[in-house]
């Protein structure tokens, strides 16, 4: 569905000048500074397929998500979206790809929801029964019923999410891409969503490439993930596998009253590596295998806790261990 | 692609008509405002009666239309004359994942209702222009026709230059200052008779930024002012031509931020 | 002295954009000379009236254009609205230094920055198309200072006055542009005053807008006496006690409702 061969962007940074008449110099400067954003990545991704595309600001995320879908063109390399070159046919690409940005909406700011779904249909040419049909659905699915005849600018973080995940699915794409789906929304919002990905990925084999900061998203959704940092494509591989190579342990610490006790030789499947220092104990598991709350059950026992702080690995925390 | 442009009119329309009061408002300041524009160009030609052989009838008619044309522009694209914020902060982008083109897009979004105000405004002083003429005893049927080809020809004149500003912001990424000189300048300048200005900035007026084909050359012929029968041809035919070129400009610019971002 | 300190920060930090503002002043200029060649077309072949020949009234409009970056093209509601919105105003209010003082002198810097880097250059840039007027004695520089500095000063309280205006309405952007028009038109930035007919001509002159423009260019032209300086100081005082009072009203204001 999604074929990337060996490509590159490089952008060309005018030099800023500094001293006097700065801003002048630096107009008329022909120095440019070469930055490459994207290097020689490739990747190639089936049909049903859920993929995470992951890595720290400024990695060339951004970037690959743009040529992907037509925004910017590639300096180097080869891309075909659903058959076809986004870079020469970006209306064919565009009619094939859904996308939403987390941080904006695409909605009409001002119109009730379901208006701007109107305007949708019109733009991707849908016809009457593949909307109605579409609506019917994702009204169900999204439960967009609460607020269709809501101004844009008045729902929630989390309503307007839904309402965009349905605006990029109505013209019924085969491909996805999401970037920062969840950012900013409440826990609440955030299982929604993911539920919401997971079935249209499961039922209709939507192709779905996502970008995200939360390793929720990731572990919940992706069954393939993508590290790029740098601009280059680091690894490319199942969640399973890069679970086996770095492991992706979450952390719980606990600070106890007195330094707890702990039972001798304590194994369990699951806990990694236990670290105990004075009085804050320190465990990083897996959460597929021990379920959190019998790892809090159990160090109850130890001791009396007088505060406990649970954490997930970070992006930054799966890079720094790749490097490691 | 029509229907869809009609469709996008309409959604912005409603959309702008959620604030009826802050329409109501505007419309009628910026009519104000223009009305005393024009009290103050009247005050001049009532005194000295004429400028360089235009009477004020005659200066209305350059006025009226250049300012129902500047309206009608500001009223189709204000997002092209604010077109800067797309290219700095990226808002481009998201109009480049539709399957349609981008310009399209632009030019339905946040309508400028608020300059139905100086359409009202230009339309009572042409209306007031025609009538003084007519009372003077000239022919005036010739012009009641012309009215609105210049109408239409200089609202594409302004939004031919317009564009190619704003495509120029591809490269520059700032074009404020650059619309003083392009638009702003050129709009009052073309309220009276282009024959007043120096040499250079009338040769501008006739090429880069051809407003004299809006009004003032098409008015020599219709007001009697000079023999050539063509004149008023060229308006037409000048705004179309901008219009090319400003699209392929245009094209060009987007292509370029294809290969470079913002 | 804590208000002089006021003027240069903000002068200071005007001075970065100085360059785009000098590109900008030639844009700018093409304003002055379409309204000179417009007037050049009016007058053409036509007697004289009043003191107002083809080059005194050329000169009219380059020192109008000039003098308008000092009086008239100031920061809309003088900032103020931006400060309501975002709830700084509160702070503003309980500085020890007064609030009409203290936004007073934070645009006054801007304005002696613009004095240097518009002002001067699109004066310049004019007077080579038109000639330059020197005034001829001390004492008409005095004056021209003097009427100059009321003029900025009226300038300040008008758009301090619909500044305060954003402690009742959120949207003050109607306002500012009818008081601009208001300036542009019945200043004398296009036609000097004393030439519009009937009422108007006779009204004009003593409205506060004249104030901004028409007499600071008068005085400067030497075609205005001292008895210019009667009129602004008037005005100034009026307005001065009418900021005062309206700034009672939204201090109390944000005091009852916490703006």
């Amino acid at each position: 569905m999604i074929r990337a061969d060996r490509v590159g962007k490089t952008f060309f940074l005018t030099q800023a000048k500094e001293g006097r008449f700065s801003s002048l110099r630096t107009l008329f400067s022909r120095e440019k500074r070469e930055v490459k954003a994207v290097e020689d990545v490739s990747f190639s991704i089936e049909e049903g397929e859920f993929v995470g595309y992951i890595g720290p600001n400024g990695a060339g995320k951004s970037t690959t998500i743009k040529m992907l879908s037509g925004i910017l063109h590639p300096t180097e390399g080869e891309i075909v979206v659903g058959g076809y070159s986004p870079q020469q046919d970006r209306a064919r690409v565009a009619s094939q790809i859904g996308v939403v940005f987390g941080q904006r909406t695409q909605l009409w700011w001002d119109l009730p929801v379901h208006d701007s779904f109107e305007l949708l249909q019109a733009m991707y040419k849908i016809d009457r029964q593949s909307y109605v049909r579409a609506m019917e659905m994702y009204k169900e699915l999204l439960d967009l019923h609460d607020f269709l005849d809501t101004p844009v600018r008045k729902l929630s973080l989390g309503q307007r999410m839904r309402a965009d995940l349905a605006a990029a699915l109505l013209h019924n794409p085969p491909i996805l891409f999401l970037d920062e789906p969840t950012i900013g929304l409440d826990v609440v919002a955030k299982t929604r969503i993911r539920a919401f990905l997971k079935e249209v990925n499961r039922t209709q084999k939507k192709t779905i490439l996502l970008t995200t900061h939360d390793m929720d998203d990731i572990e919940q959704l992706c069954s393939r993930i993508i590290v790029i940092n740098h601009g280059k494509k680091m690894v490319d591989t199942s969640i399973q596998e890069l679970r086996n190579r770095i492991g992706l342990a979450s952390m719980i610490q606990i600070d106890y009253h007195k330094p707890p006790k702990l039972p001798e030789a304590y194994a369990n499947e699951g806990v990694e590596r236990i670290e105990l220092a004075e009085n804050e104990l320190t465990i990083y598991y897996d959460k597929g295998k021990i379920p959190s709350p019998r790892i809090l059950s159990e160090v109850a026992q130890w001791g009396e806790p007088l505060d406990i702080r649970m954490k997930e690995p970070g992006i930054e925390e799966i890079i720094k261990r790749l490097y490691r | 692609m029509l229907a869809l442009y009609r469709k996008l009119l309409v959604a912005s329309i409603r959309a702008q008509m959620q604030y009826k009061l802050n329409f109501i408002t505007s419309a009628a300041t910026t009519g104000m405002i223009m009305v005393l524009d024009f009290l103050i160009l009247s005050a001049i030609l009532y005194r000295f009666h004429d400028v360089s052989g235009w009477n004020i009838y005659e200066v209305g008619l350059l006025y009226g239309i250049s300012s129902v044309a500047v309206s009608v522009y500001r009223f189709f694209a204000p997002e092209i004359n604010d077109f800067e914020k797309y290219v700095i902060h990226g808002e481009l982008d998201q109009l480049l994942i539709r399957p349609v083109s981008p310009l399209l897009l632009l030019l339905t979004r946040n309508l400028d209702l608020s300059r139905i105000g100086g359409m009202v405004q230009g339309i009572s002083v042409l209306i007031l222009s025609i009538a003084g003429l007519y009372a003077q005893g000239k022919e005036i049927g010739l012009l009641l026709l012309f009215t609105p080809v210049a109408i239409v020809s200089g609202g594409v004149i302004y939004f031919s230059i317009a564009l190619t500003t704003a495509a120029l912001g591809f490269w520059t990424h700032q074009v404020k200052d650059l619309q003083t000189f392009t638009i702003y300048a050129p709009a009052n300048a073309s309220n009276y008779p282009i024959s007043l200005y120096p040499g250079w900035l009338k040769w501008m007026f006739y090429t880069v930024l051809p407003i004299a084909f809006m009004n003032y050359v098409p008015m020599l012929t219709l007001l009697g002012k000079a023999e050539s029968w063509y004149l008023p041809l060229l308006t037409p035919v000048v705004a179309a031509l901008a219009l090319v070129l400003s699209l392929r400009f245009w094209a060009y610019g987007i292509r370029h931020y294809h290969s470079t971002g913002s | 002295m804590v208000y002089w300190r006021i003027i240069r920060k903000s002068y200071r930090r005007n001075l970065q954009y100085r360059l785009s503002h000098l590109v900008n002043n030639l844009a700018s200029s093409i304003f002055g000379l379409v309204f000179i060649a417009i007037w050049a077309g009016v007058l053409q072949g036509k007697q004289v009236h009043g003191p107002y020949d083809l080059q005194t009234m050329g000169q009219y409009i380059a020192v109008c254009q000039s003098v308008l970056w000092m009086t008239t093209f100031l920061s809309p509601g003088l900032t103020i609205p931006v400060g309501v919105r975002s709830g700084a105003v509160s702070l503003d209010l309980i500085k020890p230094v007064h609030y009409l003082w203290y936004m007073l002198c934070q645009e006054f810097g801007r304005i002696l920055y613009n004095a240097c880097y518009r002002s001067l250059p699109i004066g310049l840039l004019l007077g080579l198309a038109v000639g330059f007027h020197f005034p001829s004695s001390f004492y008409t520089c005095l004056l021209f200072v003097l009427s100059l500095l009321l003029g900025t000063f009226i300038g300040l309280l008008l758009f301090y006055l619909t500044g305060l205006a954003s402690f009742w309405t959120t949207e003050i952007r109607w306002v500012h542009y009818i008081l601009l028009s208001l300036v542009f038109g019945l200043g004398g930035q296009m036609i000097p005053l004393d030439l519009l007919p009937g009422v108007m001509g006779k009204i004009a002159p003593y409205l506060p807008f004249s104030c901004m423009i028409y007499y600071p260019v008068m005085t400067f032209l030497e075609l205005a006496g001292p008895e210019a300086l009667i009129v602004q100081g008037s005005w100034a005082l009026v307005l001065t006690g009418i900021a005062l009072a309206v700034t009672t009203l939204a201090r109390r204001k944000v005091e009852i409702q916490g703006g």
